[in-house]
């Protein structure tokens, strides 16, 4: 059974908020991307405004990253080394949360890029997309790695966060844009697909949930999280899962998206708090 | 200390009894862990010095020893004498020492009797002993030296009282009065007995664990006789070794802190001494045996007169008696107690506090506190505010009622102000001022200087009913408001007035009024060649500056008497001058004179010499005392109950506690603040910890930080009978009063097996009351967190000592 | 270079005075934290960004009244940051502010934290602490700025009992294993060398004589000593994987078939295909 004897890194409000809008970007881009390469023009509107709201989420990400800081006067001190001889650039692949630092500012070229076109509406490269779409994929995904990456009860005894991670990012994203589709014109043909591909997601999100305890469980340290309040938590998460997995429409479809958002903000939440309490 | 720190580790076994060096002298314990460490150490084939300590309660000097013994509080007698029994019955005392440096073989009185609990002579209504039976039989002969049997056959000589005395101390005896278990006593005693041997040595150290009771001197004696028994006074490794308190505490009581004696341990003169011969006749010792130096006793005139000198200078002559009449002579007793108990009766003006809290230190703090406010005036010399400088707050007294007017006089702390520490053993440091005085505190011994000259000018002018001892008193410093503590330690260590040249030894003080000095025994502390405290030859170069090995480290600092460091040692080599065990020699004669620490003997006298002095020098007899007719309450060590206890005594249960204890609430006619077993079942005992020393600690953030509230140690059955767990508050109350508290629950104490009946026993820390930053972090909840609140107001019968560590009490969880 | 130094700390005769504590925070000018109750003799709780040493109280005592202590029975060990050759802090440390020093110690550079907090996360010991009032995270830095003056470490130097003591790594290693040696002859079966040899994150700068299990002491044992990037492989096949599925998911979901887009009001259809 795995033993921990280390002390919270009181990573609180902020983080959640920062892994939040991390999934919900990286997501946005990924299913705006998609949308471009599988769909018809008809899906242009959603397209475009998954890419006008997954920039501002990531300069949000930047901000709330940087005020967690102890010293957010600093923050460049992620890429520059201040070491006196040393110098150069910081980059240690083996160090999710030094690797992630570059994926978020690389996504924001990418996400800015995509933002000022989709303001502009002009089109822009599918392989220009995709390769975002991947940066972005993988920023959703070391959201979880980094967690994973650590010693703390929970977090390092799963492998499964970053998949966990980019599995709700996918549904939160996918709810998120099924609620802009809802209130913009022009986004009717996207909507059921939308939702469609949100009930996929959510089922991901629900089997990674599952593989997550598996792992926890393997560990011993399940109960860390599976107890008390967080017990509760858990089932509200599953709970908001199931109006998006038995599928709506109109004004049930949105409320079924805000849930499952709701429940993206929870997961990581709840993930996030009962390792450190 | 007999011994002296760093000696500890030439110990091969380390007896630890009611003191907790690890937490109470934390750097001293090094030397513990060497000895320890030192696989050439040990009983048996060595392996490394074993600690054996008996206390009631695990601690973290217990944490590390080797065996702990879970001892009832206030019955170390039993433990000693059951261990002085098993050394006499299975012949393991060291026999050539016991019949040469002891008065084993002295004869003493016929009438001498030990009957019941009861010593010859005693007087039930003044609770006193009359001590003529416990005399010496005398031969004939006008120098009445003491009549010997050195075959130790005599059923009148020291030897077969001792033995006689200590044969009801079984081991059966001890479990029943200590609580410790048979088997675990004779492991002890296997390894104790082997301590007997030449080739072995232990020491017993032991602190106030022994002190605070009201069988404290006796409590220390039965250790010491064990100690003699087996050979082990005056050699390294060995002693008794009291490990003292303040940084300084040894060097106060050098210098008579205590009411009773002057300067270098000489008497208070008494009423009716109207002379210098009248003092001495009474004081000093009388030659026992026509090969016993005596020495202290054949000087001690030069002593007194030397003293005087410095005192009063050229008012001190032949004609008027060296002013001896300025000196006064106490009618009555004036120990701590009794200071309170005379307030209490409205017998005091005012008093005047410096460095100790009266209102913390106890015992029963509300008697003392009613005392305080009793006064007409308290005036405290500190460096901070102390329970004493803001005893109104207590609880109980209400601010509106006292009347007593509070002077606070804000004094340097020592760490602002250079000086001398002497520690446990007798090393006199010298030691520099380490930061400036903070804001407008003056130096203690400027206050004072300052004090006395205005009530002198008060004299000069008013005159009074005897003004001389005042205005005949010698300031001869270069700024008599001013002194620095350099002139007085020259003045201390005194001078030759022909010359005018500081002495380096005692030997050339004089009875005639040409020599100085203020305290005898710290003659040749600072001798025309310098400060000695302020050497600092150490280890540095141990090949160079401990010659022999042994960690005299001759020129570190100045040890008193003459920088020897181990005292009694003579005593460390057999009557042929070979050191008993010639790998830890103290001293050795080496065919022309004495090597190794400074003798305490004659430098060049031969042992071989049938006239060579006997080995202890200072006493009368020549030889240690296992018999010693000086105590008040009984020449040979008894086990008594505490004055609180839930047993009567296994030995005498009609004479349960000791009948000489000081009952100052009896004598002064104060209702009884006793209480019972019925009402208080537990046994309570209070300690310090290391985190605080006592209540000045309260004022640094670090230490409050380690140790920030109060507690009490709870057995974790009696915690389970009750409810309580860790951090609770529960509320500790003895007949005198109430502490309310957290609960540390824990097995590090425990219950008692008392022959059939059960006892627990809680310890509580002394450390807290209702100044300090915990204090102000909890102003209503400080005033419970007194742990004198608890304690009797009684004293043990030779030295007054309070009974700290050994009360009854009554624990309820609070809501 | 100088040699490797460290701690070797012999928790058989600490005597939990906590001098190293005091010392520490002394030298370092840490202000320490407002005053607690803990439970009676431990009261600081854990290493933190006031405190760069923490002794520890483990109270196995049982209720005979006698016991031999020797270190066994109250165990008290003045823990403090190991110094790991394989260290975890140093491992996932972005602003590369924890180095190696040239004493081989690990040390964070104050002025290059930035506050992030994921070698405290990382830290399988818990010796580092957030400083709220640095806004950097903390530990013990081996006094090097002593080292530098060629002092030894505070706590080392004030330790009575020799408890902590300090020198190079070669040296310390030998008067550990005399010290286990004549333990173990003693009987004190349990009594274990811990981060003496590699088996601990590659060898402790600091390490211990432990009376009892690792586990006792709140260490983490050879099993569960392991360091953070273990989890970087399996952390990311599984984002991968899940990216992947989730892609095929999208690409499912969004396939333009012919159906047409719904009218305006219609509903959509009922479930998925
Ligand atoms: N940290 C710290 N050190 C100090 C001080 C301080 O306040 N704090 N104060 C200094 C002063 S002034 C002094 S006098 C010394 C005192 O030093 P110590 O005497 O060592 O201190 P205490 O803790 O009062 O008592 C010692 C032990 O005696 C035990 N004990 C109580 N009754 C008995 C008994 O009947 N028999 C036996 N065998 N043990 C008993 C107690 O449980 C306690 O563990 O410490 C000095 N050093
Ligand atoms: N129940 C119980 N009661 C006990 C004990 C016990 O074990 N149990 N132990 C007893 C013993 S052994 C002792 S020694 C006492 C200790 O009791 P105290 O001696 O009263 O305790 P301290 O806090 O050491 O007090 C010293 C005071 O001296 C002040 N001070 C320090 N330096 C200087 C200086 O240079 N000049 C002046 N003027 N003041 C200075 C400090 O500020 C502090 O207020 O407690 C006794 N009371
Ligand atoms: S406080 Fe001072 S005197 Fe007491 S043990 Fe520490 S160093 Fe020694
Ligand atoms: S103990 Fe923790 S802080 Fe210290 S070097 Fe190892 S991982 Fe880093
Ligand atoms: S808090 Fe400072 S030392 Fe720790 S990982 Fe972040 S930047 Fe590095
Ligand atoms: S080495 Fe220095 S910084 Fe580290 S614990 Fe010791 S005193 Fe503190
Ligand atoms: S200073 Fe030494 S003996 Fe005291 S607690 Fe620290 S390690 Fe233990
Ligand atoms: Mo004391």
């Amino acid at each position: 059974m795995a033993e921990h004897f280390v002390q919270p890194p009181h990573w609180e409000w902020y983080i959640v908020g920062y892994f939040f809008c991390a999934g919900l970007a990286g997501g946005l881009y990924v299913l705006a991307t998609l949308l471009r390469i599988t769909g018809s023009p008809r899906n242009d509107a959603v397209v475009r405004a998954a890419f006008l709201a997954a920039f501002p989420l990531v300069v949000a990400c930047g901000i709330l990253l940087t005020i967690d800081l102890g010293q957010p006067l600093r923050f460049w001190h992620m890429m520059i080394n201040t070491t006196p001889g040393d110098g150069g650039l910081n980059f240690k692949p083996w160090s999710p949360i030094s690797l992630g630092t570059w994926a978020l500012l690389v996504f924001g070229i990418f996400s800015f890029v995509s933002f000022l076109l989709a303001l502009w509406r002009r089109g822009s490269s599918t392989i220009f997309e995709v390769i975002g779409s991947v940066v972005a994929l993988f920023l959703a995904s070391y959201t979880g790695v980094v967690l994973s990456v650590s010693n703390q009860p929970v977090w390092s005894d799963s492998w499964a966060i970053g998949g966990l991670f980019v599995a709700s990012a996918l549904s939160g994203s996918a709810a998120l844009l099924v609620l802009l589709a809802h209130w913009r014109a022009n986004s009717s043909w996207s909507e059921p697909r939308l939702d469609r591909a949100d009930r996929y997601f959510v089922l991901l999100e629900a089997a990674l949930i599952v593989v997550f305890f598996v792992t926890l469980a393997q560990a011993g340290t399940l109960a860390k999280t599976f107890s008390g309040v967080w017990l509760v938590m858990w089932i509200l998460v599953f709970l908001s899962l199931i109006p998006a997995l038995l599928g709506s429409a109109g004004s049930r479809r949105t409320l079924s998206a805000v849930a499952v958002l709701v429940g993206v903000l929870l997961m990581r939440y709840v993930v996030i708090f009962s390792a450190q309490s | 200390m007999t011994n002296h720190w760093r000696d500890i580790k030439n110990a091969d076994v380390i007896m630890i009894n009611g003191a907790n060096p690890a937490e109470a002298h934390p750097v001293g314990f090094q030397w513990f862990m060497k000895a320890k460490l030192d696989p050439t150490k040990g009983p048996g084939s060595g392996g490394g010095a074993k600690l054996i300590h008996a206390d009631p309660r695990f601690s973290r000097t217990s944490a590390v020893s080797d065996m702990y013994l879970r001892i009832r509080t206030g019955t170390d007698v039993a433990y000693f004498g059951g261990l002085i029994n098993y050394v006499i019955q299975n012949n393991k005392y060291h026999d050539e020492y016991v019949k040469n440096y002891t008065n084993a073989s002295f004869i003493i009185n016929k009438d001498y009797k030990f009957k019941d609990g009861l010593f010859s002579g005693y007087d039930a209504k003044k609770r006193t002993y009359a001590v003529e039976t416990w005399a010496y039989d005398n031969e004939p002969g006008p120098d009445k030296y003491a009549k010997r049997d050195e075959s130790l056959k005599d059923p009148h000589c020291v030897f077969q009282l001792i033995k006689n005395h200590y044969s009801r101390y079984t081991p059966e005896m001890v479990q029943t009065i200590t609580g410790i278990p048979k088997e675990d006593f004779l492991k002890v005693a296997q390894i104790v007995g082997e301590m007997g041997r030449p080739d072995k040595v232990m020491t017993i150290v032991y602190a106030v664990g022994l002190t605070h009771h009201t069988t404290g001197s006796q409590l220390i004696r039965s250790a010491a006789v064990l100690q003699l028994l087996l050979g082990n006074i005056g050699r390294p490794g060995g002693g008794m070794n009291a490990e003292r308190g303040h940084a300084n505490i040894q060097g106060n009581t050098d210098n008579a802190i205590s009411w009773e004696i002057l300067p270098g341990y000489l008497k208070v003169p008494l009423p009716g001494q109207k002379t210098i011969e009248d003092y001495v006749k009474v004081s000093a010792s009388k030659r026992l045996l026509g090969i016993s130096w005596n020495f202290f006793g054949t000087n001690y005139k030069k002593f007194i007169v030397s003293l005087l000198k410095t005192w009063y200078g050229d008012s001190a002559n032949k004609s008027n008696d060296f002013a001896f009449s300025y000196l006064p002579k106490p009618a009555g007793n004036s120990s701590w107690m009794t200071i309170y108990d005379q307030a209490l009766q409205g017998k005091m003006e005012g008093v005047m506090l410096s460095g100790m809290t009266a209102a913390s230190i106890g015992p029963d703090s509300n008697q003392v506190l009613t005392a305080l406010s009793k006064l007409k005036w308290l005036a405290v010399m500190d460096p901070f505010p102390t329970t004493s400088s803001e005893f109104w707050h207590a609880s109980g007294l209400n601010p509106a009622d006292v009347q007593t007017e509070v002077f606070m006089l804000p004094t340097t702390h020592w760490i602002e102000k250079d000086g001398s520490f002497v520690n446990s053993g007798r090393w006199m440091q010298w030691k520099d001022q380490v930061i400036p005085p903070v804001g407008d505190s003056r130096h203690d011994h400027w206050i004072v200087a300052e004090l006395f000259h205005r009530v002198k000018a008060l004299y000069q002018k008013d005159g009074g009913k005897f003004p001389d001892p005042i205005v005949h008193l010698t300031m001869d410093y270069k700024d008599p408001l001013k002194p620095s503590l350099d002139e007085i330690a020259r003045e201390v260590n005194g001078k030759d007035l022909k010359t005018g040249k500081r002495l380096a030894t005692f030997a050339k003080l004089m009875d005639d009024g040409t020599t100085t000095s203020g305290n005898w025994i710290y003659v040749g502390s600072y001798p025309e060649k310098g400060n000695m405290a302020k050497r600092r030859k150490g280890v540095q170069d141990p090949a160079k500056n401990d010659p022999t090995g042994m960690g005299f480290y001759p020129e570190w600092a100045w040890t008193w008497p003459l920088n020897r460091r181990i005292l009694y040692n003579r005593a460390s080599a057999d009557m042929s001058g070979k050191p008993w065990d010639p790998k830890r020699a103290g001293i050795a004669w080496n065919g022309s004179k004495w090597v190794g620490d400074v003798p305490d003997y004659p430098p060049k006298m031969n042992p071989k010499d049938p006239k060579a002095w006997l080995p202890f020098t200072m006493n009368g007899e020549g030889v240690a005392r296992l018999f010693a007719s000086s105590m008040l309450d009984g020449p040979i060590p008894e086990h008594y109950e505490p004055v609180e206890s839930p047993v009567k005594n296994a030995l005498h249960p009609d004479m349960s506690a000791s009948p000489t204890a000081f009952l100052y609430d009896k004598a002064a006619k104060r209702e009884n603040r006793f209480g019972t077993p019925d009402e208080y079942p537990i046994i309570a005992t209070t300690y310090r910890l290391t985190e605080h020393e006592h209540y000045v600690t309260q004022q640094v953030p670090h230490l409050v930080q380690l140790q920030p509230e109060p507690f009490v140690e709870i057995p974790t059955a009696l915690a389970n009978e009750r409810g309580v767990k860790t951090g609770d508050m529960v509320r500790v109350r003895s007949k005198r009063g109430k502490i309310e508290v957290r609960a540390v629950v824990t097995n590090r104490v425990g219950q008692l097996d008392l022959g059939g009946k059960k006892v627990y026993q809680v310890g509580i820390p002394i450390h807290w009351g209702y100044v300090g930053i915990a204090a102000e972090m909890h102003p209503e909840k400080s005033k419970f967190w007194m742990a004198n609140n608890l304690t009797p107001f009684v004293g043990d019968a030779n030295s007054r000592t309070p009974e700290f560590k050994a009360f009854l009490v009554q624990i309820e969880k609070l809501a | 270079m100088p040699e490797p130094v460290g701690f070797f700390t012999d928790t058989s005769i600490c005597i939990g005075c906590k001098a190293c504590e005091v010392a520490c925070k002394e030298w370092n000018q840490l202000p320490g934290n407002t005053p607690k109750f803990g439970d009676g003799f431990d009261n600081t709780g854990q290493l933190d960004a006031e405190n760069y040493r923490h002794v520890k109280f483990v109270d196995l005592v049982g209720d005979t009244p006698i016991v031999t202590g020797n270190g066994n029975a109250w165990l008290m060990m003045s823990d403090i940051c190991k110094h790991c050759t394989n260290a975890s802090c140093l491992e996932v440390c972005p602003t590369n502010a924890i180095v190696r020093t040239e004493y081989n110690t690990v040390l964070i550079q104050q002025d290059a934290c930035n506050g992030c907090r994921d070698c405290i996360s990382a830290c399988p010991f818990g010796a580092i602490g957030f400083s709220e009032s640095s806004g950097t995270a903390r530990k013990c830095t081996m006094c090097y700025d002593r080292l530098q003056a060629n002092m030894q470490p505070a706590c080392a130097k004030a330790c009575p009992t020799q408890s902590i003591q300090y020198g190079t790594l070669s040296q310390l290693h030998q008067k550990a294993d005399a010290r286990l040696a004549a333990l173990k002859k003693q009987g004190y079966d349990n009594a274990q060398l811990y981060g003496r040899d590699d088996s601990i994150y590659g060898g402790l700068g600091a390490f211990f004589l432990l009376m009892n299990k690792p586990e006792v002491y709140g260490l983490p044992n050879k099993d569960n000593a392991v360091l953070p990037r273990r989890n970087n492989r399996m952390g990311y096949f599984g984002g991968f994987v899940t990216a992947a599925i989730g892609i095929v998911a999208g690409l499912v979901a969004f396939r333009s078939r012919a159906d047409a887009p719904p009218a305006k009001g219609a509903e959509p259809p009922a479930s998925a295909p």
